[in-house]
């Protein structure tokens, strides 16, 4: 799976857990650049990131998620390990 | 020492005149010095105190990055531990004096730990950056809380004069004290009489009361937060924000990213973050629960006692409230328009503080739930209206406050700064005087205090 492939899916989870359709997510995105994307809502996200993917994050891991990349490449490293 | 009082006043200009004419590996030791004055001039107690935790912290910080992450974990809560339990001996024992400043530096020690634990931030190797980044006089008494890795950073950046920034420190000080003087300080003895005499005045003094305390509490408080980072600014040191407008806020989860925003970041990062992460499971619930837990947390710092926690508790639920509504407030603008909407917005989230802040006020419940029940509309009298204040306050109070909402939109919306900047000298001088003048002119200079000093 590559990275790509990855934030298209996520992208997927955006539209469905923020209610919005026009949510384009990019390796840079932040929560500062989609509306609805905050700490209310993150750890909505995170649960459906999680179940998607099969993966379970370490409070550590979550912390260190600052941008899309991020969090990409966490799903990326749960998936390969 | 307070920021309205002559020995405040002579050890900054002192302190200015010497930081910019010493080299510059002598200017965060005479910033220490002038820290350590400041922090043990009421009391050489409250200055031993800042300084045992300080070195405490320092020294756990350095063990807790050297120790692997199965035995570090250990360390930090028992570091946690040792600095919660000072804190709250200090705190609710009353055979104690409460040293000044000691609920900010103590919770900046803690983010640094959790920080260091995390990885977010490597552990200060020198010993007098990381003591002066605690005990920084601009701060110590009431914050911003500053993050401890990001303080030390912006400690050790060089540091010479630069008049734009001294300048705008100057600036933003001379707001401070508008905020303060021209409005807290002509509202507060009314509003104050107002509370210690619930049980005695009329319903609609009750509502006056409470619907002026918040203006008070914001011209106060934030007025304190300017003078600290306007102070800090003109020795070229950027203090974090603590305010940003809160009173347009539509939802009481945005007025918490724009007041208080120090202490209500800190709660989110290491208390509401960590909780969601392990509730997760639970949904929603969770996420509620994690709310609930951080924001009467948030109201406990303030103080011992059921209505700081009442407070704390009522903004979690308030918020719990408004993640299952969301639809209504994110529609409304459909069924009456945006303006009205967002009118309506504003003034349902300023209300909902409004009427919380009465437990944050309030010495007990009982007083409180006797305040809210009693609040009434009717109205008997002008004195009803004006809680007592003569015309002179009312008039001084609204103008400035009205005179500063324009400032603050103006600021937001356009770059007021450079619009300024572009005036010729001689009127922006002029302008300058004036403002000045009217401040002493208007001011009311009976009271140094400020409302956040004793937390």
């Amino acid at each position: 799976m590559t990275k790509q492939e990855v934030i298209v899916q996520v992208e997927r989870i955006f539209h469905e857990v923020l209610n919005k359709t026009d949510i384009i997510l990019t390796e840079t995105t932040t929560a500062k650049d989609v509306e609805g994307w905050d700490s209310l809502t993150n750890m909505g996200i995170i649960v459906k990131v999680e179940e998607t993917f099969g993966c379970r994050f370490k409070l550590r891991e979550i912390i260190k998620m600052k941008n899309i990349g991020d969090l990409c490449d966490a799903i990326l490293n749960q998936k390969n390990s | 020492m307070l920021f309205l009082s002559v020995s405040f006043v002579t050890l900054f200009v002192v302190c200015f005149v010497l930081y910019y004419i010493l080299p510059d590996k002598y200017r965060n030791p005479l910033l220490l010095v002038a820290s350590a004055i400041f922090a043990g001039y009421a009391n050489w107690m409250f200055l031993l105190v800042a300084l045992a935790i300080s070195l405490f912290t320092y020294g756990a910080g350095r063990l807790i990055e050297r120790t692997n992450e199965n035995k570090a974990i250990y360390l930090l809560l028992g570091s946690i531990a040792a600095l919660v339990a000072t804190w709250i001996s200090f705190r609710y024992a009353t055979s104690f004096i409460f040293p000044l400043g000691i609920s900010f530096y103590t919770f900046q020690a803690i983010g640094y730990l959790i920080d260091i634990y995390w990885g977010e931030t490597k552990a200060e190797r020198n010993v007098a950056t990381f003591t002066l980044s605690m005990l920084f006089f601009m701060k110590f008494l009431s914050g911003p809380i500053e993050r401890g890795g990001d303080m030390c950073a912006e400690l050790k950046k060089p540091k010479n004069f630069d008049y734009e920034q001294v300048v705008s420190g100057m600036k933003l000080m001379f707001l401070g004290m508008f905020k303060k003087l021209l409005i807290a300080n002509q509202i507060a003895p009314y509003t104050q009489g107002i509370f210690d005499s619930v049980h005695e005045v009329s319903g609609l003094q009750l509502l006056m009361t409470c619907l002026l305390y918040p203006i008070e509490l914001y011209a106060d408080f934030s007025g304190y937060t300017d003078i600290a980072l306007g102070g800090a600014r003109m020795f070229g040191i950027n203090l974090t924000l603590n305010f940003n407008r809160p009173f347009v806020a539509k939802s009481t989860s945005d007025f918490w990213r724009r007041w208080h925003m120090s202490l209500s970041f800190w709660v989110r990062d290491y208390i509401y973050v960590p909780l969601t992460a392990e509730l997760r499971n639970l949904k929603q619930w969770g996420v509620f629960l994690s709310l609930i837990i951080t924001f009467t947390v948030l109201g406990v710092w303030h103080g011992a006692g059921w209505t700081f926690a009442l407070y704390g508790l009522i903004q979690g639920m308030i918020l719990c409230y408004e993640m299952k509504v969301k639809f209504l407030r994110d529609n409304l603008h459909k069924v009456v328009g945006r303006p009205i909407a967002d009118i309506l917005l504003i003034l349902r989230t300023y209300s909902l503080f409004a009427l919380s802040l009465i437990f944050f006020k309030m010495s007990t419940v009982s007083d409180a739930i006797y305040y809210i029940s009693h609040i009434s509309f009717e109205a008997q009298s002008w004195r009803d209206i004006n809680i007592g204040m003569p015309d002179h306050n009312c008039a001084v109070a609204g103008a400035s406050l009205l005179a500063l909402w324009i400032f603050e939109y103006l600021n937001a919306n356009y770059d007021l700064g450079k619009s300024i900047g572009k005036l010729p000298a001689f009127v922006k001088w002029i302008g300058y005087f004036v403002l000045v003048f009217i401040v002493f002119l208007f001011g009311k200079f009976d009271t140094e205090s400020f409302i956040y000093i004793q937390f």
